[in-house]
């Protein structure tokens, strides 16, 4: 997946996002990071082909990502994002049949049996028939993955899908997000905003400041104390810590 | 799932037991021996009453009621508010009133009563369907709220005075005028049952369903262009019947669940049995005048409503 010189933005503000260049690399797990409104969701959708951009191109396995159906894009692209609204109550297995349309005809109905496996993956498969209301939101979280990979996608993008976990359910959520990434070979696209988790679980990170791409490199070339202070416009201090590596610290004055 | 299996059970029972009392109740009843017997050919006099004024009744109210509760789940999970229902949104007075303006404007001619309902309704969608109103949902139901009434002012300034009134309802209603409606219901069901899943997927936000490469625009119109047949078909042969399509289905939810593959048959069902069950009551009760079904379903309906308001029943969730 590429992005080439891509410029998007409404045609009135400024611009979103200026002159992007950069690769997702295949089969491996990328993290977006930078400030709130440096353009990381903007990426997201770029990148799904949910926006075009207004010069510049985005390719996805060679075709350009327009060219291709909505149905398509299903096919190989899923999301997951911080938080999921619902209308109305659901059940688990019904959230996780929705990951299932775009392989069905707009009126089939889904066997429970379909998406089983795609539970059993997120370990819920016993919670099936429950509402999903009823689960705890790092539990939904996890639906809400089934749900995706049950999509089948060749790209799993996750918009900010920590959140709303405590720090329990966030290190839980990455251990599965890295162990789908290297036993399905699912390239991952996340958007973080906890920089050492982004450091910690992520082969390549993508350091984003108002819509231009500071940094792109795996975790330690962008584990430098002035590039991230200028790119969050906030003094950070690098700390080692004994058996644990490497971990950012923002300084604020006391 | 036992739930759900029982309250099937216990409604197919009601349909069927209120149904045979339909046929018995009237004017001059008959009991279950002489409907038998007609049955067998041996009282040909109750036969023909049977057969020529309470069944096509009794089949008229059946598949309005149906479609009337399937009408008002389908708008609801369209609109994601549990109060949307044609009646309340102006839809079917919509339809009322373009009924009454194409009749004194046109001669007669084949079907003009649903074309007619069918385009006072899409018109009723055309000014609900503004982007602030969809996304609040106390915003939409005061909005068709206003439609609604100017919608019967404008039909009571037009037929005062002018006798054009239509006498709809089910008086003496015969085959000749309920085969429409049986032809539309059976295929404004059918439809139902199989868009069925499209009223579920419509519980999430249009985004994600957007990101399942799911045509979610076309959905919604379709849904809608579903509720406008079913709700105008009804209101053509039978005029405007209030508050079915908000009381079955919310009775419904409470009953077999959230998925709208089992609230919609439920819905159908309920419906049916509803609609006869006021229709026999106002038929029998005041002998040998009757009540409309309309009145009777406006005097128990407005109750029903205020308490699921108040019992926070109404889940209108604000869109972002």
């Amino acid at each position: 997946m590429e992005l080439k010189h891509v410029n998007y933005g409404y045609p009135v503000s400024e611009k979103l996002i200026k002159d992007f260049t950069a690769t997702v690399p295949n089969g491996k797990i990328l993290s977006i990071i930078g400030q709130n409104g440096a353009g990381k969701s903007t990426l997201l959708k770029l990148l799904m082909g949910s926006v075009s951009p207004d010069t510049g191109t985005v390719e996805l396995d060679g075709q350009l990502i327009e060219t291709l159906s909505k149905r398509q894009r299903a096919a190989k692209i899923a999301l997951v994002t911080q938080q999921h609204q619902v209308y109305d109550e659901m059940t688990v297995k019904e959230v996780v049949k929705t990951g299932r349309l775009p392989f069905h005809s707009l009126l089939a109905t889904i066997s429970d049996d379909e998406v089983r496996p795609f539970l059993r993956i997120v370990d819920l498969a016993a919670a099936m028939n429950r509402p999903l209301s009823s689960l705890s939101g790092g539990q939904q979280q996890r639906v809400w993955l089934a749900a995706a990979l049950a999509q089948e996608p060749q790209y799993l993008f996750l918009d900010e899908p920590t959140t709303y976990l405590d720090i329990r359910y966030q290190n839980e959520l990455m251990a599965l997000i890295q162990k789908l990434n290297a036993e399905q070979q699912l390239t991952v696209v996340m958007i973080l905003h906890d920089i050492n988790q982004a450091l910690k679980v992520s082969d390549q990170i993508w350091l984003v400041k108002s819509g231009q791409l500071v940094k792109a490199g795996p975790a330690d070339e962008i584990l430098n104390e002035q590039l991230l202070s200028n790119a969050f416009e906030l003094p950070v201090k690098i700390v080692n810590i004994e058996k644990y590596g490497p971990y950012v610290i923002q300084l604020t004055a006391s | 799932m036992i739930k759900e299996r029982v309250a099937y059970i216990l409604i197919c029972m009601a349909l069927i037991i209120t149904a045979i009392f339909a046929l018995m109740l009237g004017t001059q009843d008959f009991s279950v021996v002489q409907l038998w017997q007609a049955l067998m050919g041996e009282r040909p006099e109750i036969l023909s009453t049977v057969l020529n004024f309470r069944l096509p009744r009794i089949l008229a109210a059946m598949v309005a009621g149906g479609m009337l509760a399937s009408a008002g789940a389908i708008s609801q999970a369209v609109f994601r508010n549990r109060l949307a229902d044609p009646t309340i949104l102006g839809v079917t007075s919509a339809g009322e009133l373009f009924m009454l303006i194409g009749g004194m404007l046109l001669p007669v001619f084949s079907f003009q009563k649903q074309l007619f309902a069918l385009m006072g309704g899409l018109f009723a969608f055309a000014l609900l369907a503004n982007r602030k109103t969809l996304r609040q949902p106390y915003q939409l139901i005061i909005v068709g709220v206003a439609l609604n009434l100017t919608f019967m002012a404008l039909t009571q300034l037009f037929t005062k005075g002018i006798n054009v009134g239509t006498s709809l309802g089910f008086n003496g209603i015969t085959w000749s005028s309920v085969y429409v409606l049986l032809i539309n219901g059976f295929v404004g069901l059918v439809a139902v049952l199989l868009m069925a899943p499209w009223a579920n997927d419509l519980k999430l936000p249009d985004e994600q369903l957007s990101s399942v490469g799911v045509p979610v625009t076309a959905m919604r119109l379709g849904l809608l262009a579903l509720v406008v047949y079913l709700s105008a078909d009804v209101t053509a042969d039978v005029g405007t019947i209030p508050f079915i399509g908000i009381i079955v289905p919310n009775v419904a939810r409470y009953f077999v669940g959230h998925d709208y593959q089992t609230i919609l048959p439920f819905s159908m069902l309920s419906g049916a049995w509803l609609l006869l069950m006021v229709d026999t009551i106002g038929r029998i009760v005041i002998l040998p005048s009757e009540i409309s079904a309309a009145t009777i379903m406006a005097i128990i309906g407005g109750p029903f409503l205020i308490i699921l308001v108040q019992r926070g029943g109404f889940h209108g969730i604000k869109t972002r």
